[in-house]
């Protein structure tokens, strides 16, 4: 019997252990010889005989079982050793892509005006003289319309050199109140550093009875407006002109590289001009025929909330496609 | 705009007013300060005065002066500048000066003669470079006192104040304007200048010269005129026109320039030095010509007023008698015209265009001044003028609605003090109501809100309370928020399938889409001042934009690029469209130890996938588009809803040659195609369906869509859906091929039948032979 002991547990694999299984549990295997031998073993030796036989069976069962649990372990940790790769190796195969960083600042500002329950208008971006200048109070000829190089088409359209004339078709469509931005691309015949001949823009208008917006109104959402993108910075308003505003404001913030104390970014000064805004000049309503209204206006450029938010260094590079700056915000 | 501290005192008191409060004033009043710059001159350059002046013995370009440096100190100092022969006072940096970070005035030989000290021209004491040689001192900028710091000097170790003036302000064009608007916001009185002739001449301007008008001239002149012996340049002058980087050749010109900056006034000389004098026998005519006031003197036409005066009547430093010109136009009057018939300008447009000065009294006073206490030249007496009839503007505004404007409210008194510091006539027309009369040179003020504006500027935007506004809200979620949103999802999911996101310019290069027979926007309406010729013409593809920026990330060795942009193309009318653009250029995967660092280049198969996934379904079928940017064989119109609403595309290898790509793929398609379209849920079916298997053997050249078209026109109730998948030939299948369809077949009410099957199958296959030719295989 050892020696059956002995053959259990000297198998090796699983396919051996079978055969074995056969050679000793099978139907002519050595247990089935030995039980054949019951009817030859004298009656009264028979039941001890049995009982010593079940034994056995039993005890080779239990070897074998246990011999069957190594073996199993075994295969099972050969199989998974034989699967072994260098996970390490298989990070990053796949890149998910990036959104433009001036795309991604005005879906940012966007939210933050959907928020405030602003909707969204949108306007041609080839755009006639009145939209773009005469209903702005930018009259022909008015010194004014020299701040904004224009790019001119053969039949006197114009690309829009700002998203205000949004603001004008939406008085024109609607009735007052209004409360809308207008964001998308503008285009200004300049290019240099800090300068692309397109650019986008986020123009906003809200538009009330008269006496019920004022620049005190403008002042709130604008510093919240200013906090919620930059974080924790001071806000400051210095008056300024523009055409369709009065009376308008430059809005600044403190430096958010420097924290005020002066740095390149800032020129020193230790504020970044970031928007301009004011109260809608009553030459605007009358261009639409709004009368007894009261309204604020603002328009910031994208891109440079973008380049200031992600300390991006080149403007032009923004319109390159170039990954090398692209993947950066994957 | 370019003010000094020093020449604003001419005007204000500004002494007790810190460099840091004046920049933050002039920021708060609106006036924004682009920069400051401080000249500061180092310690222990003094006042010298050049006693005597030899050449040196070894040198010929330099010169050994004795200088007295004050306290009966003489010192020898060689200098090299040719023009300290002629200096009386001068800049001298005595032993120890430290005229730069390693630059310290030391005992010196030069060529074997001793030197104590440096003469300095301007550039090395840190000031405007004024020209060739040594700065030679004179009392312009104060009483020279001899060993003097030159530092003491606030005139010459002024402050530069830059200010970026909004085009309303044509009124702060002047140093005198600024004092002006500074003097209200600071609460300090302005110190008005005032000069009365002490000019003995015994003739009257009147008696020899004659001023007529022809037609409407609305305008107003001045005129004086003066005997001029000998002019020069002040060191003041000097340093203050360098300053504003205007200093030019001719004397004349430069006090003319001065005086403008000074005073805001446009003035003009007019040379008359060769007409002898006589009854009248100077005549100044100002004649209406086509809305512009022609000046002519003694019948040569010499001026458009306003806008140009000719070169040949402009008087020089050498005409010996010179007739001054103060004038002033409204701006309105000005730009119109200019504009319309395109009339050539000249420097002082800038001004007059935006508002000159109109107290001309002011400007003919101080040149007055400056002729006889510096130049010593002799006036005629009196002047000749013509008044412009001017109405005055009144604006009628109320406490209430100035407040409202602002949200704060503002005081009466308040109200009106700000307005009468800055000129403004006040008048009460009732209780809180007044009519506001603004002054002559505020041009840019025109209705209530510009009076709201001038009083939060003086008051400062950041003392006016913040309020949060009250308004009656409704959903404000329009078409084109849904479109905003589209677009962003769409972005997200090209972002998630590895594209990155392009923006590029909504021009490009004309050559280039005719090159590859694109469409063009046509001439008459396309742009016709374009920035360069790259980006000459409005685009009509994004394509050519892609391919350029993939170009330019080969050239930054990258193995691939893919792009995508949402943007703004052109018909060749010109309507606009947004377009989802895509590309692929270069290896399909990431190298890495699953391809060997080999990956293959992006495919036709993987692309699509690409699309697909970010795009959602399409059907493609063979190009229509006729371009030559595409693949011949490798191309295909997106069709979503039946619409061909894109392409897809191989690139042509000749393409992708002459942009450095490999392989590289491309698409766009319409953004309104992909703007999501509401879906109603159609009934499950609760049966079981079954696939069956049908390979067909037809003509190779008919397209699987043509044959999907065909059956789908069946419209075969059971069918609920069939795609292609095995295609093949082979030579015994010579000019056909063998496509073989998988169907699936599934009823809405039943349990399907043999016979329903059956039905389905063989409407397919008669259907396809009639109209192919195919037969089962």
């Amino acid at each position: 019997m050892e020696t059956l002991e002995q053959q259990i547990n000297g198998t090796n694999s699983l396919a051996e252990l079978e055969k074995v299984r056969i050679e000793l549990f099978g139907k002519k295997g050595a247990l089935a010889q030995e039980f054949a031998k019951l009817k030859d073993v004298p009656g009264p030796e028979k039941k001890a005989f049995a009982e010593g036989l079940n034994k056995k069976k039993a005890a080779l069962q239990a070897s074998f079982d246990e011999r069957y649990e190594t073996l199993k372990k075994e295969e099972i940790e050969k199989l998974l050793k034989s699967e072994a790769i260098d996970v390490s190796l298989y990070g990053n195969l796949e890149q998910k892509g990036a959104y433009h960083p001036v795309m991604a600042t005005m879906d940012k500002i966007i939210d933050y005006f959907v928020a405030l329950n602003f909707s969204i208008e949108d306007g041609p971006k080839v755009e006639d003289d009145f939209h773009n200048f005469e209903a702005l109070n930018l009259p022909k000829n008015h010194p004014a319309r020299e701040m904004q190089d224009t790019f001119f088409c053969k039949d006197g359209a114009v690309l829009r050199t700002h998203t205000s004339p949004v603001q004008i078709r939406t008085m024109l469509q609607q009735k007052p109140p209004i409360r809308m931005i207008a964001p998308g691309a503008v285009f200004r015949k300049d290019y240099d550093l800090t300068h692309t001949p397109m650019f986008h823009q986020i123009e906003g208008l809200v538009v009330d009875k008269k006496g019920e917006i004022s620049f005190a109104n403008l002042k709130a959402v604008m510093s919240d407006f200013l906090r919620h993108m930059f974080g924790d910075v001071e806000v400051r308003f210095r008056p300024s002109f523009f055409p369709f505003t009065e009376p308008s404001s430059e809005v600044d913030i403190s430096c958010i590289f420097c924290k005020g104390d002066g740095c390149r970014v800032c020129s020193h000064t230790g504020w970044l001009e970031v928007l301009g805004c004011g109260i809608v000049d009553p030459n605007v309503f009358d261009a639409v025929e709004y009368k007894d209204v009261s309204g604020y206006a603002f328009g910031l450029g994208v891109e440079r909330f973008a380049m200031l938010l992600h300390e991006i260094p080149d403007l032009r590079m923004l319109f390159e496609g170039d990954t090398r700056l692209l993947e950066q915000f994957r | 705009m370019i003010i000094t501290r020093s020449w604003l005192n001419n005007f204000l008191d500004i002494s007790e007013v810190s460099d840091d409060t004046l920049y933050k004033t002039l920021n708060a009043i609106g006036l924004e300060v682009d920069s400051i710059i401080n000249y500061t001159i180092p310690e222990k350059v003094i006042v010298g005065k050049v006693v005597s002046c030899e050449k040196h013995p070894d040198a010929d370009k330099l010169n050994v002066c004795q200088i007295d440096l004050g306290a009966g100190i003489v010192r020898q100092i060689v200098c090299g500048a040719a023009n300290v022969v002629h200096a009386e006072y001068v800049a001298v940096a005595t032993i120890g000066a430290k005229l730069g970070d390693d630059f310290e005035i030391k005992h010196a030989k030069l060529r074997g003669v001793e030197s104590e000290g440096m003469v300095c021209s301007s550039s090395e004491l840190g000031l405007p470079d004024m020209g060739n040689g040594i700065m030679i001192l004179d009392d312009s900028i104060g009483e020279l006192v001899i060993g003097k710091e030159l530092n003491e000097y606030t005139k010459l170790a002024d402050t530069l104040i830059e200010i970026e003036l909004t085009a309303n302000r044509g009124d702060c064009l002047s140093i005198y304007g600024v004092a002006r608007d500074l003097s209200a916001a600071l609460n300090i009185p302005m110190k008005e200048f005032d000069y009365e002739s002490k000019s003995q001449a015994k003739i009257g301007l009147a008696r020899v010269a004659r001023l007529t008008t022809e037609g409407n001239v609305n305008a107003s002149l001045e005129y004086i005129m003066a005997n001029i012996s000998e002019l020069k340049t002040s060191l003041l002058f000097t340093l203050r026109l360098s300053l504003l980087n205007e200093l030019s050749e001719d004397t004349l010109a430069n006090i003319i320039k001065y005086i403008t900056h000074t005073t805001g006034v446009i003035v003009n000389a007019y040379d008359v030095s060769n007409v002898e004098l006589g009854d009248e026998m100077i005549t100044i005519n100002a004649k209406n010509v086509n809305d512009t006031i022609e000046i002519s003197v003694n019948d040569k036409p010499c001026a458009l007023l306003g806008i140009k005066q000719k070169e040949e009547c402009k008087a020089t430093e050498k005409s010996t008698q010179v007739l001054f010109q103060a004038s002033y136009m409204e701006p309105e009057q000005l730009v119109d015209v200019v504009s319309e018939q395109k009339l050539e300008t000249d420097e002082y447009y800038y001004n007059t265009s935006r508002g000159s000065e109109p107290n001309l009294c002011f400007a003919i006073s101080y040149l007055t001044y400056l002729f006889e206490v510096y130049y010593d030249s002799t006036l005629f007496d009196g002047t000749l003028t013509l008044e412009q009839e001017s109405s005055k503007k009144i604006i009628a505004i109320s406490v209430e609605e100035i407040s409202g404007i602002i949200g704060n409210d503002i005081p009466t008194t308040q109200m009106t003090n700000i307005l009468k510091s800055l000129n403004f006539g006040v008048q009460s027309m009732g209780e809180n109501k007044f009519g506001i009369i603004v002054p002559e040179y505020r041009h840019d003020i025109e209705n209530i809100q510009d009076i709201a504006e001038e009083i939060v500027r003086i008051i400062g935007i950041d003392n006016i309370e913040a309020h949060a506004l009250k308004f009656v809200e409704k959903n404000r979620q329009n078409s084109t928020m849904q479109k905003y949103y589209a677009k962003k999802e769409l972005r997200s999911r090209a972002v998630a399938a590895g594209f990155d996101e392009s923006v590029s310019y909504a021009f490009t290069d004309k050559s280039l889409l005719e090159k590859y027979s694109l469409p063009v926007v046509d001439e008459a309406y396309d742009i016709i001042n374009p920035i360069t010729n790259d980006f000459n013409t409005l685009r009509t593809t994004i394509a050519i934009n892609l391919l350029q920026a993939a170009q330019r990330n080969v050239h930054y060795s990258k193995k691939s690029t893919a792009l995508f942009e949402v943007g703004t193309i052109f018909s060749k009318k010109r309507e606009e469209k947004e377009v989802f653009a895509l590309i692929y250029t270069g290896q399909k995967d990431s190298e890495n130890v699953s391809n060997a660092g080999k990956p293959a280049n992006m495919d036709f198969e993987t692309f699509v996938k690409k699309v697909s996934a970010i795009v959602g379904n399409f059907e493609l079928r063979a190009s229509t588009e006729s371009n030559e940017l595409l693949h011949p064989y490798q191309s295909a119109d997106i069709v979503m809803d039946n619409r061909v609403c894109g392409y897809l595309s191989k690139v042509h290898p000749s393409v992708t040659d002459a942009f450095d790509l490999k392989e590289t793929f491309i698409a766009e398609i319409d953004f309104e195609a992909l703007v999501p379209q509401h879906i109603n849920a159609h009934s499950i079916s609760k049966f079981q369906g079954v696939y069956k298997d049908l390979s067909f053997v037809m003509d190779k050249n008919i397209p699987y869509n043509q044959v999907s078209l065909c059956i789908e026109a069946l419209e075969l109730p059971l069918l609920k859906k069939f795609y292609a998948v095995d295609v093949y030939e082979d030579e015994a299948l010579g000019e056909n091929k063998s496509l073989s369809l998988r169907l699936f077949i599934q009823s809405l009410e039943d349990t399907l039948k043999d016979e329903e099957i059956e039905m389905t199958v063989h409407s397919i296959i008669e259907k396809l032979q009639e109209e192919y030719g195919a037969s089962l295989r």
